[in-house]
């Protein structure tokens, strides 16, 4: 750990003290009403509450399942269809104008048509999650194998290998460097998904208890929910992180 | 790019091809690998084609495996058991002098030392004819003269037949049999053959204050100098005063 992060984290701590103690006040002393912007002492007390009832454990899981289940089925789809439009011209022409199509809209705008194809229950949370990777991860699966350094491809051939080796020795290792690099992303694609899935239409989950406290005008739930949802997510991050580390160790170090 | 070119390389025979920058010697070497299909003409190999050799002019290596697998992958490619291969590959590794570094990956080591992998992954395949594309061009004075050194007692002990291209002339006289010299492209052919007459086994440096280096560097400088469009001609530090 260097002095130089040590100062930063510091520094960071110090910022974030200063804001919640500055908001605490403007809120207690009425300077703002509190309708709006509960105290933080507020917002934790809400978050305490919902560790402690039963029913929010509930509500976590299905984010978490329609989350999960979205970025691996994502990930799978989008290496699978980036490797076969890579390797086949004829696929490519056809993958990669409705992958254009997809990536052009803000993908989110899809959830009324997959609530009204699919209902309210998880399958269309999955299902909006799922897109929203499978775009992300079939174009840098897609480029990755496209950019791949033609002077490894070469050196290979040149030692004798054919396509098989080629795809085990160059295209698999390069594409996880780029699928890798877009994991976090991912990971936050995911979770934009599962819960604007919710919180269009659903009876459970994160989204749904936001949807519920924006229809309470609830401001202290809406805040401890966003808190929530972006600490979970960073956990993500720090665990996507690592394993991007462990998988590309060889450019770190 | 290439018209009229014809070379010989005889087993045990180092053979160096010089040439302007774009004349295409490259293009000569992709053609015998085939990594470049050829218009016309052909290629006749007395050797297996797994017995070619290339050994480019970069260095890379694939960065996500060790040194030790880099070497071990073209002896997998050709059939060896991944135990067998490993041992082998450490072998070579430390022939070459990197007995310590089999675990780093190529990020973890400087360019001489990832020349010398790549050495070691083209040598490790035991190939009777040896292709180089300028493949110490990257490295410093220094190392790459070491390097140079080591090769060129490999190709002696082993008798490799090696087609060499470079853009540095002394190189080419000092390792070489036989110079051949390209004329300027698009459509370069041979302009002339040397052979050099210089006693084997060869050291690098003592091989530059034969009389023959001399005569024979002043002989391809005029040769290139001969080559219509100057400005085209790259040819670096190579001045012909150090003749002299």
């Amino acid at each position: 750990m260097s002095a130089r992060f040590q100062t930063a984290t510091v520094r960071r701590a110090g910022a974030l003290v200063f804001l919640l103690a500055l908001w605490e006040s403007v809120s207690r002393l009425g300077w703002v009403d509190p309708f709006y912007a509960p105290p933080p002492s507020d917002v934790a007390g809400v978050m305490f509450t919902l560790f402690g009832d039963a029913s929010f454990w509930g509500h976590l899981e299905a984010t978490f399942l329609a989350a999960f289940a979205g970025l691996v089925g994502g990930l799978m789809l989008g290496i699978v269809l980036g490797f076969a439009a890579a390797l086949s011209p004829l696929l490519a022409d056809v993958l990669e104008p409705v992958m254009i199509m997809l990536n052009a809209i803000p993908r989110v705008i899809l959830a009324p048509l997959f609530v009204i194809w699919l209902g309210i229950d998880l399958a269309s949370k999955v299902a909006l999650a799922l897109v929203l990777v499978t775009v992300l991860i079939f174009f840098a699966v897609f480029s990755g194998i496209k950019e791949v350094d033609q002077r490894l491809v070469e050196r290979v051939r040149t030692l004798g290998g054919g396509r098989r080796v080629l795809i085990r020795e160059v295209y698999v290792p390069s594409v996880t460097a780029w699928v890798m690099g877009n994991l976090k992303i991912a990971v936050g694609f995911a979770f934009t998904g599962a819960v604007v899935g919710e919180f269009v239409a659903s009876s459970r989950g994160l989204g749904y208890l936001l949807q519920f406290a924006q229809s309470t005008y609830n401001a202290g739930l809406t805040i401890a929910l966003i808190v929530m949802i972006m600490a979970f997510v960073l956990v993500l991050f720090a665990l996507a992180e690592r394993l991007e580390r462990r998988l590309l160790r060889w450019r770190y170090s | 790019m290439l018209e009229g070119v014809d070379l010989d390389v005889e087993p045990g025979q180092f053979v160096s091809l010089v040439g302007p920058s774009g004349s295409g010697k490259t293009s000569v070497l992709r053609a015998v690998t085939e990594l470049q299909p050829l218009e016309a003409g052909s290629v006749e190999l007395d050797v297996a084609k797994n017995e070619v050799g290339f050994l480019f002019q970069d260095d890379a290596l694939l960065p996500w495996r060790t040194a030790r697998q880099n070497v071990a992958l073209g002896l997998r490619i050709q059939g060896a058991e991944s135990e067998r291969a490993d041992e082998e590959a450490d072998r070579w590794l430390t022939l070459l002098g990197l007995a310590r570094f089999g675990d780093r990956y190529p990020l973890q080591l400087s360019g001489g030392q990832r020349k010398r992998v790549a050495m070691a992954q083209v040598l490790a395949l035991e190939p009777k004819l040896l292709l180089m594309d300028e493949p110490f061009a990257s490295l410093d004075a220094i190392v790459r003269m070491r390097i140079t050194e080591e090769l060129l007692g490999w190709v002696e002990r082993e008798h490799l037949a090696v087609l060499l291209v470079t853009h540095d002339l002394e190189e080419a006289i000092s390792l070489s049999d036989v110079v051949y010299v390209l004329s300027q492209g698009p459509r370069a052919r041979v302009r002339a053959r040397h052979a050099v007459d210089i006693e084997r086994p060869r050291h690098v440096l003592e091989s530059r204050q034969s009389p023959v280096f001399a005569t024979l560097l002043q002989t391809l400088w005029s040769d290139l100098e001969d080559e219509a469009d100057l400005d085209a001609v790259d040819f670096g530090s190579q001045v012909p005063e150090a003749t002299t």
